[in-house]
């Protein structure tokens, strides 16, 4: 049993009808990590999600979580626990009963597991809600039980579809920080499934992006961005110019690119079409004269030193070194 | 920590295990049929070999004595060629098109009143109660209450005379067509109610706020969304009502005073006759109208797909 | 939501257009019509000892309400009276089982629902004399007698269970199967899932189908009249009693079943709303 990957998928299909959702994806994420699933809608990354949980059928392939074969097994006995979209509490219970609920399944008795649920109530600093109904909550809140619910299990595995979409964007920063640090302190793997770039790139220690059903490309965040392998994912990583060079296709980083004089280095003439204020830097849209887009990231004080406007003719440089050649694009 | 995965050139690695025991999954569509079992049985029992029974015993003979099997279209022949039985279906449908006309003009306006009008939920659902609750007192029991009040001494007759409208008491409100008609609006009308409230309850209000933006006055709004998007209640409606007073006995008999006859009144004098084989036969006519009106439904609008979703 | 519209000048206000005023005066005489000749039935069952079933009012008394319970008459109401909450409750309770799994088991699509689902809609819209009469023919040329709880209670289902199954599919289609999911999720084997999360929640919905069955069930009288036997149950009694005797007495049973039914559906709709408002209540929230 290969003790260093707590999830694997191996050649993993599904298919509804003739149409393939997801088309023979594999990947092994490391214990305890911090997987992020990122992808435009339609890639297919809840469908996977939704096999490794076991409330998806696998079409063909397999999947291992800590070495066992789990593919022909029912969620219960995988390991895995699954934070819903819609949290998916129960309405006619409590709080207190949501969490109780897998251990009430379990037989377990009524004094002890409402001793274990108010636990991991406390967890997640939702104690004084335990009585509540789930529609007497707000959004964060019901995530919050809604977390305690699937922790109470001792998961190997937390499986989480798009949890911070449907909170206000400081809340989302602040259960960004929460959910690593709980993922941390827990010690298991998080498999977190957005369609937020920033997101997976703040939170992940192993970004998979995918499109149309297959993986294109997986790494640390740090990887992805500084070294997209097609323009598809530089484009969706964002803060990229995908441009033409002299060996093929080149990603350049936005905030590595300046507007000034064409020197020694590559550079790209064009016409500014937007300015747009960001607070620490600016961003300069142009339109090239080859005829694609390009933007620059510039600080501040440097934009407002010599300013352009939309319309104004302007140059796009960065240095060589800066640019990362795709060459099979 | 590497964590750097491949994309696809992964070695399948040779030791993992597959799981001993096969896993049963019990066809989806097998649970379905034990859900839907007991209600199938029921209704093809109850329902569906009845009717055709009546298609079997409106082919046969009988006499004063007793029914013979047989393979005869006499029944037919005889409930087509009589004249009281176009009488009756003409008259029926007479009715029916009228009170459905009716209906339909009450029941969209009150439904449409309850559901764009009415702004507080609590007051939607008290009002919508309202119009249901003397639905729940039996059917007979309300249409019998129309005779004290539409009588000669009746309570409408003496409000109009202290109103001073008439000098004499309306004879013309009992025991006649008017009667009959009063009587199954008020027995129906929830019938266009209920489904119309329902399809415009599900209409997305923001299509209403787009036709505005567009330029559409609200008599456009209406004609162009609203109306085409609450065709099923009206169709469902429509069907109910239609299929309620052609399939009356008890109205017709007692509030026209014995001036009209329904279908099936028809059938009940042969059936306490005893007279099946005809009586299947009118039966038989009844059903494939019925079904004639459920088609044309259908076309309009697909009920499946609006009901089940 | 069309809370204002547009006025004459084309600007949006909150005031009412004129159509909210005719509408509201329409529904006005609609509830009249409603409920006046029901106000008709009230006022006369307190008729007096020598009046009859129009009015005037010869004074008021309550022996039309005491006539009721009067053994020997025509009629028999109170043990047809028993027999009807006997039938409607039984009718009640499998309508409810039998729609309830067949609505759970058309959330998918499965081969032959169709058939079903038209076999429902046209065991509704077929009138109901002919209904009872094909079992009444049916169980004659078995040779069985008809009787409350065999052919009677399955003509009334044949009413019932299409309404119960059409309900069900509007409260099934509000259920969020994130909810099985998520049981099955925490553990739960299917009966498990069954028994603690769809049935809980379905449960007020369940209750209104109960209470339309056993309301249609107990006013029903065109497939009962002749799949019945021997006994009547209550609609058929009063129905015995319009043709043969007129007296009041059948007024003061018109208020007493009217009452009877608002303290029934009173009840249930207490017990459904308050149950609904705990679990979607769109109370203040806050942080």
């Amino acid at each position: 049993m290969d003790n260093r990957f707590d999830v694997e998928l191996i050649a993993v299909s599904k298919r509804y009808g003739t149409a393939l959702a997801v088309d023979d994806i594999s990947l092994r994420i490391p214990a305890a990590s911090y997987c992020c699933l990122l992808g435009p809608s339609g890639c297919g990354k809840t469908t996977t999600l939704r096999m490794i949980a076991g409330h998806e059928a696998i079409s063909s392939g397999d999947i291992l979580i800590r070495g066992q074969n789990v593919s022909d097994l029912p969620p219960i006995t995988r390991g895995t626990a699954m934070m819903f979209q819609s949290y998916a509490l129960f309405p006619h219970l409590s709080c207190l009963d949501n969490v109780a609920f897998s251990l009430k399944m379990r037989g377990v008795g009524k004094a002890e597991r409402h001793a274990k649920a108010r636990e991991f109530l406390g967890l997640v600093q939702m104690t004084d809600f335990a009585q509540r109904l789930p529609a007497q909550l707000s959004g964060g809140q019901q995530q919050r039980v809604a977390l305690a619910r699937a922790l109470i299990m001792r998961p190997k595995v937390l499986l989480l579809d798009e949890p911070l979409s449907a909170l206000d964007p400081f809340l989302r920063i602040k259960v960004r920080e929460e959910l690593k640090r709980l993922q941390r302190e827990l010690g298991i793997t998080f498999i977190h499934v957005t369609h937020s770039q920033d997101e997976a790139m703040a939170m992940a220690d192993i970004m998979v992006v995918m499109q149309d059903g297959h993986i294109r490309q997986a790494g640390s965040p740090r990887e992805v961005f500084e070294r997209p392998v097609s323009p598809f994912i530089a484009r969706f990583i964002g803060s990229h110019n995908v441009l033409n060079g002299p060996d093929g296709t080149i990603a350049v980083r936005a905030d590595r690119c300046r507007l000034g004089t064409p020197g020694d280095g590559p550079f790209v003439t064009g016409r500014v079409t937007a300015v747009e204020y960001q607070g620490a830097m600016v961003r300069v849209a142009m339109a090239t004269d080859p005829g694609s887009e390009a933007a620059a990231l510039v600080p501040d004080h440097e934009f407002y030193a010599k300013p352009v406007a939309p319309g104004d003719p302007a140059t796009l440089i960065w240095a060589a070194r800066d640019a990362h050649i795709m060459p099979d694009y | 920590m590497s964590s750097t995965t491949s994309l696809g050139q992964l070695e399948v690695p040779v030791n993992r295990k597959r799981l001993a025991i096969p896993h049963f999954r019990f066809p989806t569509w097998a649970v379905s049929w034990l859900q839907v079992g007991p209600l199938m049985l029921i209704l093809s029992v109850l329902f569906a070999l009845p009717t055709i029974l009546f298609l079997v015993v409106s082919f046969f003979d009988y006499d004063r004595i007793g029914i013979y099997p047989a393979f005869i279209l006499d029944n037919y022949h005889d409930l087509l060629t009589t004249p009281s039985t176009w009488r009756v279906y003409l008259s029926s449908l007479k009715f029916a098109v009228i009170v459905w006309g009716i209906t339909l003009f009450l029941g969209f306006n009150i439904a449409y009143f309850l559901v764009f009008h009415i702004r507080s939920n609590m007051l939607r659902t008290v009002l919508f109660l309202a119009c249901a609750i003397p639905f729940w007192t039996s059917g007979i029991i309300r249409a019998i209450a129309w005779i004290p009040f539409l009588g000669r001494n009746g309570a409408f007759n003496q409000i109009l005379m202290a109103l001073g409208v008439t000098s004499r008491p309306l004879e013309f409100l009992l025991f006649s067509d008017f009667a009959v008609i009063v009587t199954y609006v008020h027995l129906f009308t929830l019938l266009m109610i209920g489904p119309i409230a329902n399809s415009l309850a599900k209409i997305d209000r923001s299509l209403i706020e787009a036709a505005l933006d567009a330029g559409a006055s609200r008599w456009a709004t209406m004609t162009n969304v609203i109306v085409p998007l609450s065709k099923t209640g009206i169709a469902l409606g429509s069907l109910l009502v239609f299929t309620q007073v052609m399939g009356d006995y008890f109205v017709v008999k007692t509030m026209s005073g014995g001036q009209s006859a329904s279908i099936v009144s028809m059938l009940s004098t042969e059936i306490t006759a005893m007279q099946y084989p005809p009586a299947s036969a009118n039966a038989m006519v009844l059903v494939v109208f019925v079904a004639i009106m459920v088609a044309c439904m259908m076309r309009v609008v697909d009920v499946r797909k609006e009901l089940v979703k | 939501m069309i809370v204002g519209g547009p006025s004459r000048a084309g600007a949006v206000t909150d005031k009412r257009p004129w159509t909210f005023y005719a509408l509201g005066t329409l529904f006005a005489a609609y509830m009249a019509f409603l409920y006046g000749p029901m106000l008709v039935i009230y006022l006369l069952s307190f008729q007096g000892e020598n009046g009859g079933v129009t009015f005037p009012m010869v004074g008021t008394s309550l022996t039309w309400f005491s006539d009721i319970v009067k053994p020997g008459q025509m009629a028999n109401i109170p043990v047809s009276f028993s027999r009807s909450i006997g039938l409607a409750s039984l009718v009640s309770v499998l309508t409810v089982v039998f729609s309830v799994a067949a609505g759970l088991g058309f959330r998918r699509r499965f081969p032959g629902s169709g058939i079903v689902f038209y076999l429902a809609v046209a065991s509704l819209v077929m009138p109901s004399l002919l209904v009872g009469f094909g079992i009444g023919l049916g169980f004659q040329f078995l040779g069985w007698e008809t009787s409350l709880f065999t052919s009677a209670l399955g003509a009334q289902l044949t009413w019932t269970l299409p309404f119960g199954l059409f309900a069900m599919f509007a409260v099934v289609n509000r259920f969020n199967r994130s909810w099985e999911e998520a049981a099955a999720d925490l553990g739960a084997s299917a009966f498990q899932r069954l028994r603690h999360v769809t049935l809980p929640i379905l449960l007020p919905g369940i209750l209104g189908v109960a209470m339309g069955a056993f309301t249609l069930s107990y006013d029903e009288y065109a497939r009962t009249t002749l799949t019945i036997g021997q006994h009547n149950t209550l609609p058929l009694e009063i129905y015995a009693l319009i043709s043969s005797a007129t007296s009041p007495t059948l007024f003061a049973i018109g208020t007493l079943t009217t009452g009877g039914s608002f303290v029934a559906i009173g009840v249930t709709l207490v017990l459904v709303v308050r149950m609904q408002r705990r679990r979607t209540a769109a109370s203040l929230k806050v942080g």
